[in-house]
């Protein structure tokens, strides 16, 4: 057998010291909306294909909410006009649910960022997934050698007695809503929800069945909300980091 | 029917003869218990329906099983066929119908405080109310219960553990989960069937490629669809990339619950590794949305071909350094060794699956038998151990995690060439007939079985996880062994809370 101290100090330090950096070129990303009013007059074709029911097309407005959107890119790959394309940025997340929605003419709003609370150099987190295992990996990635959230002073706890912040993945079906609502009123106040991932968000592809599997949002107020479907471990560390009021 | 499965052939029995019939039929070397479930047949009549499987034949039978008019109970195969004791359970939470001398007769996924009582989603009629759920109360001198859950307390899915112990020994373990539950199989039948590969890879976030190809392969029977063999081969490499990350992934962290960090700290950003790869092949880490009926939505060109078969050796190299570390260490092989056996027997007659079967002696491996991805032709061997302890599955995941970067690494080098998909999108589904997805996922034997009406449209669609076989197994694994052993026991089963619950 070798020795693992050894082969720790051969690897060397692989955390990576970038911050947020967009994704490579290979990657998907999320799609995103230029702003300019799209030519195509109505042709629709980006709503049609969209199986998350995430686009709508009004005049030469199109409105591409990323509360819903999973990232699929179907909807790029008819886009003739350029109006929706590829975006590969990590620095997705938003405070309002109403940032999530991205239209080719906006009106005037300011980004909002989030009220100040004290939790500026660290966050203790408990983490609740409710049905979206592939997010709660990406939680999970976050903390490894790579991502290394606990650098920012970011950690996951065993109990929401210990926590600041709770994070929610999966949509949130009945027979979750309930003890997630416990979850967060045994944590002390202040307290903030962080919703991670689309179903966790709006419920996605799963939302308004008999299962009541709505997102979050339903249930409790959400602080801070992080699109993906997963999101990117540095997408999950980047929104944290404003819910804390670190960017 | 139009069969276009002709491996699959279909028998028709009445309810009272079902239990009986399916004892017999699976006495022949070979044959296997796959899914029980029931459907809606024309009108309002309800059929009970048992997927048998015979990997000798690379098929099986499906035997039906029509109830009477408003007849909703029928007699349980659970006495002559243990591993269909929870899909009768899931029966009756989904259809109302009772499986009479069932030997522990619960709700499984829809309990009592969340459902509403008189909710039977997939059934066309109203029936009665539910029973509430009872917990296994094992009673004698210095018993005590321990529940845990739903919420856990790492970064894990939820479900109730109940925990009856004689002092710090486990004797009883009843997991109740269903949390999750998200309507799946319901809504895939409303929703055209182009729509259905998002929701249906969405069972199991952690295994979409599983679930998509489970899906594909399914819906390509009821589309008559031959696919391109550079389909098949994107397809394949994409699952291993899949089973390579969570295996990986794994015994960092078996590693992290026996407290040897320096497993726990390496093997991640091997994970890591993998993952990136699957992002060069289809464009998102988890590998989301690649596979779709009738091919994969990307190709892969000579360089980022090129570059993946370079990583990957490289990563080969690294893993045969690490891998060692953690499997000739003698104090992380104690805690492993003897650790939540489950005995060849038992996990026969419960039907365990996957890395989970095959440590204690099954030799089953969905890749030899059932057509998914370059399988059964180019399956490899399984990998097996009669242990049935956690170094077992441990060391099977280990085994897997080579010959899936050999199967990566040939067929990198022989990617044959031409199209990746047939544009299906207009086509219709066969109207009165089924599609059998069965995969290897990296759990192992996962199933997608949809059934059409008489206009083609989706009129069943049933999800089997590999979990819904392996948590009895994780329950019995558990017995005898110490509390604190329990976080080990979990891990080395790794089980899918979603994919059960749907």
């Amino acid at each position: 057998m070798g020795n693992p101290l050894f082969t720790i100090f051969k690897t060397g330090v692989i955390t990576q010291r970038d911050m947020f950096p967009a994704l490579s070129d290979d990657a998907n990303g999320l799609p995103t909306v230029t702003v300019s009013p799209c030519p195509c007059n109505e042709c629709g074709r980006c709503a049609k294909v969209c199986p998350a029911k995430a686009i709508s097309v009004a005049g030469s407005a199109v409105t591409l909410d990323r509360g819903r959107c999973i990232g699929c890119n179907a909807c790029v790959g008819v886009c003739s006009s350029g109006t929706l394309e590829r975006d590969l940025s990590t620095q997705t997340a938003v405070a309002t649910r109403e940032e999530l929605l991205l239209t080719s003419c906006p009106k005037p709003t300011t980004a909002s960022m989030p009220t100040h609370l004290p939790f500026r150099r660290s966050m203790h987190i408990r983490e609740v997934s409710t049905g979206d295992n592939a997010s709660d990996l990406e939680v999970i990635a976050s903390t490894n050698a790579i991502f290394d959230i606990a650098r920012f002073g970011i950690h996951f706890v065993a109990s929401p007695r210990f926590a600041d912040a709770l994070l929610v993945t999966g949509p949130v079906g009945r027979a979750m809503q309930e003890p997630l609502r416990r979850c967060y009123e045994a944590m002390a106040e202040p307290r903030i929800v962080i919703a991670v991932g689309t179903s966790a968000i709006s419920g996605g592809l799963h939302s308004c069945g008999y299962a009541e599997a709505n997102g979050v949002s339903s249930i409790l107020p959400v602080f801070s909300f992080i699109p993906g479907d997963p999101p990117h471990p540095w997408s999950i560390i980047y929104g944290i980091l404003m819910a804390m009021g670190r960017l | 029917m139009n069969h276009t499965n002709r491996n699959f052939k279909l028998i028709s029995e009445t309810p009272s003869a079902l239990a009986a019939t399916v004892h017999d039929w699976l006495q022949q070397p070979g044959r296997r218990f796959g899914y029980l479930t029931a459907r809606v047949c024309d009108g309002n009549t309800l059929a009970i329906q048992a997927l048998l499987l015979d990997t000798h034949a690379n098929g099986g039978v499906i035997i039906t099983a029509p109830l009477a008019d408003g007849e909703m109970e029928y007699p349980s195969i659970t006495d002559g066929v243990p591993a269909a004791h929870w899909a009768e359970r899931a029966i009756g939470d989904f259809f109302g119908l009772r499986a009479l001398e069932h030997p522990r007769w619960k709700t499984l996924i829809l309990h009592d405080g969340a459902w509403p009582s008189d909710l039977f989603p997939l059934s066309p009629m109203s029936h009665g109310h539910r029973e509430s759920y009872e917990f296994m109360e094992v009673t004698g001198e210095g018993i005590h219960e321990i529940p845990v859950g739903p919420i856990h307390a790492g970064i894990i899915e939820p479900g109730h553990f109940r925990f009856s112990c004689a002092g710090e020994i486990i004797t009883n373990l009843d997991i109740r989960l269903g949390y999750q539950h998200r309507g799946i199989e319901k809504r895939l039948t409303e929703l055209p069937w182009q729509q259905t590969c998002y929701l249906a890879e969405s069972a199991s976030t952690d295994t979409a490629v599983g679930n998509a190809l489970a899906h594909a392969a399914a819906m390509e029977q009821l589309l008559g669809l031959d696919l391109p063999p550079r389909a098949h081969a994107l397809r394949t490499i994409a699952l291993e990339f899949e089973r390579l990350a969570n295996h990986i992934g794994d015994i960092g962290a078996l590693s992290g619950d026996i407290g040897y960090s320096a497993g726990a700290a390496l093997f991640p950003p091997m994970r890591g590794a993998i993952l990136a790869l699957a992002q060069l092949l289809t464009g998102s880490r988890r590998q989301r949305y690649y596979i779709k009926p009738g091919g994969v939505v990307r190709d892969l060109d000579d360089d980022r071909r090129r570059s993946i078969k370079k990583e990957l050796s490289d990563i080969e190299t690294r893993l045969q350094e690490l891998l060692p570390l953690v499997f000739e260490n003698s104090s992380v092989i104690e805690r492993m060794e003897g650790t939540g056996c489950i005995t060849r027997e038992l996990a026969r007659d419960f039907g365990l699956v996957g890395p989970a079967g095959r440590a204690s002696g099954s030799d089953y491996d969905a890749r030899r038998y059932y057509p998914h991805g370059v399988y059964p032709e180019h399956a490899p061997k399984p990998a097996m151990r009669d242990t049935g302890d956690v170094l077992a599955r441990a060391q099977v995941r280990t085994d897997e995690i080579q010959s899936s970067i050999r199967i990566v690494s040939e067929l990198l080098d022989n990617l044959p060439d031409g199209p990746i998909c047939i544009d299906c999108q207009e086509e219709a589904l066969a109207p009165d007939d089924f599609g059998l997805g069965i995969v290897e996922a990296w759990r192992g034997e996962l199933i997608h079985w949809v059934t059409t009406d008489g206009t083609g449209a989706i009129s069943r669609y049933a999800m089997k996880d590999p979990s819904f076989n392996n948590w009895t197994g994780l329950a019995i694994a558990a017995r005898g062994n110490l509390v604190t052993d329990f976080p080990l026991c979990n891990k080395s089963f790794n089980l899918s809370y979603s994919g059960n619950d749907l």
